[in-house]
C-alpha cells in the first residue's frame, strides 16, 4: 500500500498498534547546523542556505504530545470528524501539528507518541497515512 | 528607520461602510460604492479630490477596484489593489497613510470590499506537505493553544464564552455588524461545537461586505475646507512572523511584537489607550491580545474581561464594533472596518457602543502566514 505524503515520511522498523512505525524525514543544515522539518527541495529555512546545503536526517518518529482536542466539525474534506488533533515536539525544539490515531481519552498531555502508517481511504484508493499513537516508552 | 510620525502628519476625515453580511447577490461594486460614498459624504469632498486608492481584496480578482471606480468617475485616479490575507484593508490603510505622510499626494483613500470568494491559498501550491491535514488551518492552531491554556492557566469554555458574548452584544448595537443579536455566554456555549471548546459562536463567520477610509494632509485638510473632526494616524507597522519559541505561536508573538513596535513609534503606552479592535477571528485571540499588547498583565487576560475592563465604559473598550467574531470577517474590508470604529469612537460619534472620553485608539489585524499590523489614532 501507497505511503501518503511520502516526502515527510518513511516506513521504518518495527510494528505499532494501528501499522507499521514511520521515520519522518528532517532537514539537516550544512551551513547553520540547525534541524528543520520537513526536507524540502528549497533550502534551509532558518538561514537561507542553498538545497544543496541540507542533508536528510531521519528522525524516529517518537515524539512528546504537547495538547490535543477533538474536531467536532468538517473544517477541510480531508477529515472526517470526529478526529483528534494535536501539537508534538518530533525533535528538540521542532513543534509540529499531527493527526492522533483513535480518541482523545487515549491521550494525555506528555505523553510519548509514536508515528505509524494507518489505512485509510482517500476517495477509492486505500493509503497509509501518518499518524501517531500512544508509545510504550518515552521518546 | 523612518516613521509615520517622522514625516507630515496624515489625518483619517472620512470614513464609510456596507453592512458586513453572509454571501449574497450583492454586487461588489454595489458595495464598494456604498462605503466609499459613505466616506465621501463623512468628509465633505468630492471624489475627483481622491488623488489616489488602495484597493483592499481577497476574493473578487484582478482589477476590482479600477472596475469599481470606473463607476463613480474617469479621474485618472492612482489604484493599486492590495492583497495580504485578513490583512488586505489594513495593508491598504497604511499604504494610504504612507502616501500622504511622503508628500507624494494629498489625499488617498483605503477601500476594502469583498466577497466570499473561491478562498484559494498560496500554501496550497508551495509544494510542501504537513504532517497533519489540518495545519493550515488557524481555528485548529488556536484550539490546540486554548486546551494548552485550560491547563497552564486555568482558562475556562465559559471565558472563551464571555468574549464572544461581549462582542455579539456590542454587534446588537452596531448598524454594519453581520450580526446584530445578543448573544449571553450560555447561547455562545450552546452553539454548534467546532473544536475542543470552541463554539460557532466563538468563531468568525465568512461574509461580505465594503469599508471605505479617506485620508489627507493638513494642507488638504485646509484647501478642502474639512469641517469634521480629523483624527490623527500616529504609527503604522507591519512585521511578519518569526519561528515558534516555546509554545507562544509565532502569530502571538508578532502580534506583540508589532504592538510595542507600534506603542514606540506613537509616543504612547498601552494605558494611554482608550478603544482597541484587534484580530477576535477566535475568541481565545482577544484573550491572548489583550494580554500581549499590555492592556492587562500576562496571564490575567480572563481575570481582566470578567472584571469587565474590556466591555464599553471599562478601562479599554475592545472590539466596540463586535469585533471579528460578530462585526464579521470579510477579509478585504476588515481592516479599513476596523478604522471605522476607532474613528467614529475618538469622534464621539459611535452612539450606544460610545467608549467615554475616548482619544486615542488602535486598530491590529493579524494576516495569514501570519503578519501583524496595527495603527495609533488620536483625536487631536
Amino acid at each position: 500500500m501507497e505511503l501518503e505524503k511520502a516526502d515527510l515520511c518513511a516506513i521504518g522498523a518495527g510494528q505499532g498498534a494501528n501499522g507499521p512505525v514511520l521515520t519522518l524525514r528532517a532537514g539537516m543544515c550544512g551551513a547553520c547546523r540547525q534541524l528543520h522539518f520537513p526536507i524540502t527541495a528549497y533550502g534551509c529555512p532558518r538561514c537561507g542556505a542553498e538545497p544543496g546545503r541540507v542533508a536528510e536526517q531521519a528522525l524516529d518518529g517518537r515524539a512528546t504530545l504537547l495538547s490535543f482536542a477533538t474536531i467536532h466539525s468538517r473544517l477541510s474534506p480531508l477529515i472526517t470528524p470526529p478526529c483528534v488533533v494535536g501539537e508534538a515536539e518530533i525533535a528538540p525544539g521542532l513543534i509540529e501539528e499531527i493527526m492522533l490515531a483513535g480518541e482523545e481519552s487515549q491521550y494525555a498531555d506528555g505523553m510519548a507518541v509514536r508515528a505509524v502508517g494507518v489505512e485509510i481511504t482517500r476517495g477509492d484508493t486505500a493509503v497509509l497515512a501518518c499518524r501517531f499513537e500512544p508509545a510504550e516508552d518515552a521518546p | 528607520m523612518t516613521v509615520l510620525r517622522d514625516m507630515r502628519p496624515v489625518y483619517v476625515v472620512g470614513v464609510g461602510m456596507h453592512r458586513y453580511q453572509f454571501a449574497s447577490d450583492t454586487n461588489y461594486i454595489h458595495m464598494g460604492l456604498t462605503a466609499l460614498r459613505g466616506a465621501l459624504k463623512d468628509a465633505g469632498v468630492d471624489f475627483p479630490d481622491i488623488e489616489s486608492a488602495f484597493v483592499g481584496c481577497t476574493g473578487i480578482g484582478m482589477a476590482a477596484g479600477r472596475i469599481l471606480f470606473s463607476h463613480i468617475g474617469w479621474t485618472g485616479l492612482a489604484v493599486t489593489q492590495v492583497e495580504n490575507a485578513s490583512a488586505s484593508g489594513s495593508s491598504a490603510f497604511q499604504l494610504a497613510c504612507l502616501e500622504v505622510a511622503s508628500g507624494r499626494r494629498e489625499v488617498s483613500m483605503a477601500l476594502g470590499v469583498d466577497k466570499y470568494g473561491d478562498q484559494v491559498r498560496a500554501v496550497a501550491k508551495e509544494g510542501v506537505n504537513r504532517l497533519s491535514d489540518t495545519a493550515t488551518i488557524p481555528l485548529v492552531k488556536y484550539a490546540l493553544l486554548a486546551e494548552y491554556l485550560k491547563k497552564e492557566k486555568g482558562l475556562t469554555a465559559e471565558d472563551l464564552a464571555l468574549v464572544a458574548s461581549k462582542n455579539h452584544t456590542n454587534a446588537a448595537d452596531n448598524p454594519y455588524a453581520q450580526f446584530q443579536k445578543p448573544r449571553s455566554v450560555a447561547d455562545v456555549l450552546a452553539s454548534k461545537p467546532v473544536m475542543g471548546d470552541f463554539t460557532s459562536l466563538m468563531c468568525t463567520p465568512r461574509g461580505e461586505g465594503a469599508a471605505a477610509a479617506i485620508v489627507c494632509s493638513e494642507a488638504a485638510l485646509k484647501r478642502l475646507q474639512i469641517s469634521g473632526i480629523p483624527v490623527r494616524v500616529l504609527s503604522s507597522t507591519l512585521e511578519s512572523e518569526r519561528p515558534q519559541v516555546g509554545r507562544e505561536m509565532g502569530s502571538v508573538a508578532v502580534a506583540r511584537s508589532v504592538a510595542q513596535r507600534t506603542y514606540h513609534e506613537a509616543g504612547i503606552t498601552a494605558e494611554d489607550l482608550q478603544v482597541v479592535e484587534l484580530h477576535d477571528a477566535f475568541a481565545i485571540e482577544e484573550l491572548l491580545y489583550t494580554e500581549t499588547f499590555g492592556l492587562c498583565k500576562t496571564g490575567e487576560g480572563h481575570f481582566w474581561l470578567r472584571d469587565g475592563a474590556s466591555r464599553i465604559g471599562g478601562q479599554c473598550a475592545v472590539n466596540s464594533s463586535g469585533g471579528l467574531i460578530a462585526q464579521g470577517h470579510p477579509l478585504g474590508p476588515t481592516g479599513v472596518g476596523q478604522i471605522h470604529e476607532i474613528v467614529q469612537q475618538l469622534r464621539g460619534q459611535a452612539g450606544p457602543r460610545q467608549q467615554p472620553d475616548a482619544r486615542v485608539g488602535m486598530a491590529h489585524m493579524i494576516g495569514l502566514g501570519s503578519i501583524a499590523i496595527a495603527h495609533v489614532l488620536r483625536r487631536d
